[in-house]
């Protein structure tokens, strides 16, 4: 479905992404794993049009991707931001209607914001409330459900799980996995490296700009480099894990 | 006592106008995050183009005001295009915008004198000059005239705003425009829509002030009232500029009527003192808590 190719993105002066390939299948979670400051958001960014790559293909549907971000959300790939962003200022229900922004087909919106509410009845509590005035938790469903409205095929979470109480990153996971039975594809990017490996088909490795390493999310998860690096495991305590 | 209620009166008037004038500085800085110097020489020239139709061309009032705002915010769109929009692909430093604006501004005044010239030009009269009485008050057709048009157009502009798709799209491109354009929403189309919205209203306020007064080069020095009046209700908030807006006309009137007209600009700038020193974010500022 997607397939990056060669991908090189410079911030500034800074070299973010040195010739990234990647490949995402239909039906697929697909998680990009690494440390802060590894090029892991730029990633998604230069995806969703937000940063121009100086060299490098992006194809989705075997298409080169237009360079507007609201003609790629157009093509049905859509971004859950870093830190949420969602709209402090508008309602929930007016947040989950930007999402749905550039659709006509009234009767599919209404749908999707049932299935959106089904699975996050919280929002449906609080579809008149400022957004603004959600705690950290609701705020990231809020920005999940946002990006389900406009009905992608293929959704780019970005540090779902960031600053969330263990028990929410739980429920987020679980969440994410639910969307992945809605026949979409999942596009994910995490610092909890364990859980993201654990619900993946397939997972990256990002050090620096640089893919290191691929392979299924079962592989990677035993993977005893990974381990060290970024499961906080000691090579002996294997059968800690869970 | 009637003589306050007259004043305040008087206050409404001028300060709805005021209002039309300063939404166009809350919008653009709820969005783009500065001070949009060259709004008033859009609203000079929206003054300019109802004066000329109305005394050069003998068109009817309503057509000439239609063109007005026609003419202004069209203006504003092309400054847009020519002042900020290479600056934002660049993604200039905001002190970048606000020299552009000041440039625009000062081209727009300097080509006033060039062109047309230096001089004042009164507007031929449209209304009758026979004020309206209610009892013991009494009220100016033209004053009443402005106030009707400048409420009935911040009307539609808040229904815009708060009712309408392109309205929710503005209002969330104002809280980010990174996330906007996540959702789909083309931000330079809004930003285009939200200029064009300021020089409509601008020039409408332009011709009105233009009408009241007279017409000069500099008249958008006097718009810069209005600024202050955006940043006296917290610029960036539309129901901050309008209420801003017409407590400063009030207090304009106040002054003059009481005081001494002299003393009404150093009363306006005072204010503006004031509130930066006790309330930075003016009396409704734009919100800007994120929970992070």
């Amino acid at each position: 479905m997607l397939s990056i190719r060669d991908l090189n993105v410079y911030y500034g002066g800074i070299h973010a992404l040195k010739g990234v390939s990647i490949d995402v299948e239909e039906g697929q979670i697909v998680s990009i794993i690494g440390a802060n400051g590894a090029g892991k958001s730029t990633l998604l960014n230069a995806i969703s049009g937000m940063v121009k790559p100086k060299e490098g293909r992006i194809l989705f549907k075997g298409k080169e991707l237009p360079p507007a971000p609201h003609k790629i959300v157009e093509l049905g790939i859509s971004q859950v931001p870093e830190g949420r962003l969602i709209f402090a200022n508008l309602t929930v229900k007016d947040n989950l209607m930007m999402g749905a922004y550039l659709r006509k087909d009234k009767i599919g919106i209404e749908k999707d914001l049932e299935k959106v509410f089904a699975l996050f009845p919280r929002m449906k509590e609080r579809i008149h409330q400022m957004a603004g005035t959600l705690s950290g938790g609701e705020q990231q469903m809020l920005a999940i459900g946002r990006g389900l409205m406009s009905n992608p095929d293929l959704i780019l979470l970005d540090e779902p799980s960031l600053g969330l109480a263990p028990l929410l990153v739980k429920t987020i996971f679980d969440i994410i996995e639910s969307i992945q039975q809605m026949r979409k594809t999942i596009l994910l990017v995490e610092q909890n490296a364990y859980k993201a490996l654990s619900i993946a088909d397939k997972a990256y490795v990002l050090e620096q700009g640089k893919i290191v390493k691929e392979g299924s999310g079962k592989e990677l998860i035993k993977d005893k480099s990974i381990q060290e690096a970024y499961l906080g495991k000691k090579q002996k305590s294997e059968e800690t894990l869970a | 006592m009637a003589g306050f209620m007259q004043q305040i009166i008087n206050g409404l008037s001028i300060g709805s106008v005021y209002a039309l004038m300063a939404v166009g500085y809350s919008l653009v800085y709820s969005i783009m995050n500065f001070s949009n110097f060259a709004h008033g020489g859009v609203i000079m020239i929206g003054a300019y183009i109802g004066f000329f139709l109305l005394a050069a061309y003998k068109m009817p009032f309503y057509v000439a005001f239609a063109l007005a705002g026609a003419g202004a915010g069209l203006l504003a769109l092309i400054i847009e295009r020519v002042a900020y929009s290479p600056l934002r692909k660049r993604k200039a430093p905001f002190l970048y915008f606000i020299i552009s604006a000041m440039g625009a501004s000062i081209f727009l005044e300097n080509i006033v004198i060039a062109t047309i010239g230096p001089t004042f030009k009164t507007y031929p009269k449209v209304f009758s000059t026979q004020p309206i009485t209610v009892g013991s008050l009494s009220v100016g057709r033209l004053d009443l005239i402005m106030f009707v048009i400048s409420a009935i157009s911040l009307a539609i502009l808040i229904f815009v705003i708060e009712k309408t798709k392109i309205g929710m799209a503005i209002r969330g491109t104002a809280y980010s425009v990174r996330a906007s354009a996540l959702m789909g929403v083309n931000t330079d189309h809004v930003i285009m829509i939200v200029f064009g919205l300021g020089g409509l209203l601008g020039g409408i306020a332009g011709m009105l002030f233009g009408m009241k007064y007279t017409v000069y080069p500099q008249i958008g020095f006097i718009t810069i009232k209005s600024f202050i009046a955006a940043v006296f209700g917290g610029l960036g908030s539309l129901p901050g500029a309008v209420i801003g807006s017409v407590l400063l006309g009030i207090i304009e009137t106040l002054t003059s009527g009481y005081l001494s007209s002299q003393f009404r600009d150093l009363i306006a700038f005072a204010l503006l003192i004031v509130v930066l020193i006790v309330r930075p974010m003016g009396l409704m500022g734009k919100f800007t808590e994120d929970k992070a």
